[in-house]
């Protein structure tokens, strides 16, 4: 496996400073949901090292579950923005207050068939959780409730965030020139 | 397992009254189809065994694909019909001719629920095929586009449809002997 020095561009965000904007996250999310339950819905695989370091600075009483998704007819050029299940929620969110937590937000065609999705199951409430916001490239409308951070249209990867599965390890999250970038053989 | 002879009450509908009827519906789905590309979508698993049998009746070109579901169990209220997606369909339906084949319709809960869901995929058109029909069980209104046909409340089995995940080999619907079944 490829060094990450060898194609990072730069340091967008170092862990002290994430560990900062998720505690504040964290914070906020406790106070609009006080007196209340959460159930937060973790989007497998890139936020799963969001929602764990997120979820300890939620004070309210919560129980957590994880969805995996993909979006049909990956290399599509013109996306329906259609998301197939992978792995459906163990919980029934009917009547639920929920919190879905994700990486990365860009088109917003993929966020906006979740949320359609979800919606059928009439949870009590059903609010999102995005640690970046690529908002140059949105195509599609979407609330995002509770954001960490606002970031360029680059590629970007660590902190959960893959690159070919790899990576995603990294305490920061980085940006990749991937023109020195070599794919795993 | 007992032999089903021990278990069964009536047959409700026999071999070759199935087997004519799905030919129609067949004869009657190729027609409205014609020159359209329709996907045919089965629920695993009862619906398969009416899938397979209505397909050879299907003449114009047509795919298949299906999805897998079961209920949340503790804590679920039957009467939302909402169900979890244990195995999602590969296709992505958006602008498709789909048409949902499913062995048995009663309430129409889970049925409306899986209708609201594929629709939230733009497909072109959503239709359905049912086997059979318990009109007095129903509580959701639904659409039933082809239905084979329409059956008393009784506790059916056989031709895809189980009894405790067997019988559903057998080329007939039955009618359970409640007496005798489950065996003491």
């Amino acid at each position: 496996m490829q060094d990450y020095r060898e194609f990072l561009d730069e340091i967008l965000f170092m862990p002290e400073v994430i560990a900062r904007r998720v505690a504040e996250l964290g914070a906020q999310i406790s106070a609009d949901f006080q007196g209340e339950e959460l159930l937060v819905v973790c989007l497998l695989k890139g936020a799963l090292t969001f929602t764990a370091n997120l979820t300890p600075h939620i004070t309210v009483p919560q129980t957590l579950d994880c969805m995996s998704l993909s979006s049909y007819g990956i290399g599509h050029y013109a996306s329906s923005g259609n998301v197939r299940v992978n792995l459906d929620l163990q919980t029934n969110i009917e009547g639920r207050n929920v919190l879905l937590v994700e990486d990365i937000v860009d088109s917003g065609r993929t966020l906006d068939h979740v949320l359609r999705m979800l919606r059928t199951r009439e949870p009590k409430s059903l609010k999102v959780c995005v640690l970046l916001d690529k908002k140059e490239r949105r195509e599609v409308a979407v609330e995002v409730d509770y954001l960490g951070f606002e970031i360029p249209d680059k590629y970007v990867f660590g902190y959960g965030i893959d690159i070919d599965e790899h990576y995603r390890h990294l305490p920061f999250i980085a940006t990749a020139d991937l023109r020195r970038y070599r794919r795993p053989t | 397992m007992q032999p089903y002879t021990a278990i069964l009450s009536e047959i409700l509908i026999d071999a070759s009254t199935l087997q004519k009827r799905v030919a129609e519906l067949g004869a009657q789905i190729s027609q409205d189809y014609a020159g359209l590309d329709l996907l045919l979508l089965c629920i695993l698993r009862g619906g398969v065994v009416f899938l397979v049998d209505l397909m050879r009746h299907i003449t114009v070109p047509h795919a298949v694909d299906f999805m897998a579901i079961s209920s949340y169990g503790v804590g679920a209220r039957a009467s939302s019909g909402s169900v979890r997606l244990i195995l999602d369909l590969q296709t992505d339906i958006q602008d498709r001719h789909v048409l949902l084949v499913e062995d048995i319709v009663d309430s129409g809960n889970t049925l409306a629920y899986v209708l609201e869901l594929l629709r939230t995929r733009n497909p072109a058109t959503l239709k359905v095929c049912a086997l059979l029909d318990k009109k007095a069980r129903r509580q959701v209104n639904v659409p039933i586009d082809y239905c084979g046909f329409v059956i008393p409340d009784k506790f059916v089995f056989g031709y895809g449809l189980d009894l405790d995940e067997y019988y559903r080999n057998l080329p007939f619907v039955a009618v359970v002997d409640e007496t005798r079944y489950p065996p003491r």
